[in-house]
């Protein structure tokens, strides 16, 4: 048997596309998501339990049941939900946001978690109102301490993505898949596609560790 | 919104769901067994104290770690057969795949939890006069079981939700089960509905027992 890693260039165009659909998809999905997970992070947190309830629930469903079944399940339901048949794309953007919007959220609540009761003692005893806590003493030590872990959920997103294929959205993994389907060379193509997904996805992790060890140093924990 | 559910006819084919079941469920136990020894020793692979065995190793579990779950399983479809030149049932790759990268995140399992063994209890069993198989066997192993059990048990409900994967390769577990039934029936709300909640009815024991093994571990650490 012998390999021939040289046809790759042939198909550098559509695999650029389909990875730009990838990473298009991964930014859009993730600054959705991370929307989504601080508002259930905040409901989970409320004292209300009407609040708490369903986003108890949202988060066990959507981590608790595989994501391919969730871009299936968004696909067949958004149509009825909405009237009409959206583009295949739209879709994905929904279960994807949805998706991270659950994990994000476990994020968020972490950080919430990790913000020590005094905080809140000494803010009731300046006299704070609720919001000015929230928005100035409680949310910024927050966002920084959620940081390195968004950025490992944005990683996990990124691979996450290649599930669209199965609904047939032109992304990297839909992309390599079709090439090698059509010209029976899934060793070489299904090879570069994967080194494509390392060689974007290992040096950020090396990336977000670093960070992580800078904020730690930062915050003196 | 004047859509009718109908979920009684995905009942009436409740027997295909079930067959389906029964093979995720193997698939994902069989990836467990063969993944808890996998992860073990590629973990003590990512602990030697040998650079020539430290960085082969830890390429491995990164590759793993940083490509779409996806990507390896069609790549172990169509590659392994065609590299080797062995051609197993599609159960069989199925089982393989899946416990090939259950083992990367087992690894890295029994790695941090090894490393997260307190440095003082090693000293006292070094200053007790134990020998290194001793430290291994009666203070870091034990210590590192209990913290590792509830993340081998994340990953176990983790290498069970990645089976459904599996379905995009023809093997036929419940996902796949699932896209036939709703074709089949032409309900395909409420067959992955079903479905989902299928899915969702074994994980969440496991989650909520490793939630309660986590916290009676850190009410034991006070």
């Amino acid at each position: 048997m012998d390999f021939n890693f040289g046809l790759i260039w042939k198909f550098a165009v559509p695999l650029a596309q389909g990875l730009g659909t990838s990473i298009l998809l991964s930014l859009i999905c993730m600054a959705l998501g991370s929307l989504l997970g601080l508002a259930l992070a905040l409901a989970r947190s409320s004292p209300s339990r009407l609040l708490r309830l369903p986003a108890v629930a949202f988060v066990e469903l959507f981590r608790g049941t595989p994501v391919l079944i969730q871009l299936f399940w968004v696909f067949f339901c958004l149509p009825l939900v909405l009237g009409f048949e959206p583009a295949s794309f739209t879709s994905g953007v929904v279960a994807l946001s949805l998706f991270t919007g659950a994990v994000t959220s476990e994020t968020f609540r972490a950080a919430l978690r990790s913000i020590g009761s005094e905080q809140r003692d000494a803010s009731v005893a300046l006299g704070l109102s609720r919001w000015t806590r929230m928005r100035y003493v409680i949310l910024p030590q927050m966002a920084l301490r959620a940081t390195p872990v968004l950025l490992s959920n944005s990683i996990t997103l990124f691979k996450e993505t290649a599930l669209v294929a199965a609904v047939g959205i032109s992304d990297l993994m839909s992309v390599g898949e079709n090439i090698s389907n059509s010209i029976g060379r899934p060793v070489e193509i299904l090879t570069t596609v994967a080194v494509v997904y390392f060689v974007i996805a290992f040096p950020f992790t090396r990336i977000v560790t670093l960070l992580e060890k800078r904020l730690l140093r930062k915050l003196a924990l | 919104m004047n859509y009718v559910y109908d979920f009684a006819s995905v009942f009436r084919n409740a027997d295909t769901l079930i067959d389906g079941l029964s093979l995720s469920l193997e698939i994902a136990a069989a990836a467990n067994l063969i993944a808890v020894f996998g992860g073990f020793v590629i973990a003590l692979l990512l602990l030697s104290p040998s650079r020539l065995i430290r960085l082969p190793a830890t390429l491995f579990v990164e590759f793993f770690r940083c490509t779409p779950f996806l990507v390896q399983i069609f790549w172990f479809f169509y590659c392994v057969p065609m590299l080797l030149d062995v051609y197993l049932s599609s159960r069989a790759l199925g089982i393989l795949a899946l416990s090939l990268i259950l083992s990367t995140f087992n690894a890295e399992a029994f790695r941090g939890a090894v490393q997260a063994v307190p440095r003082d209890q090693i000293d006292a069993g070094i200053a007790l006069g134990l020998s290194p198989f001793q430290r291994v066997a009666h203070i870091i192993f034990p210590t590192a079981l209990r913290l590792v059990i509830p993340v081998l048990l994340t990953n176990g409900i983790l290498a069970f939700q990645t089976s459904s994967l599996l379905s995009l390769v023809a093997v036929e577990e419940l996902m796949f089960s699932g896209k036939m039934l709703s074709a089949k029936i032409y309900r395909p709300i409420e067959t992955f509905t079903v479905v989902a909640l299928i899915y969702l009815v074994v994980s969440l024991p496991v989650s909520q027992w490793v939630g309660w093994l986590e916290r009676r571990r850190v009410r034991a650490e006070r």
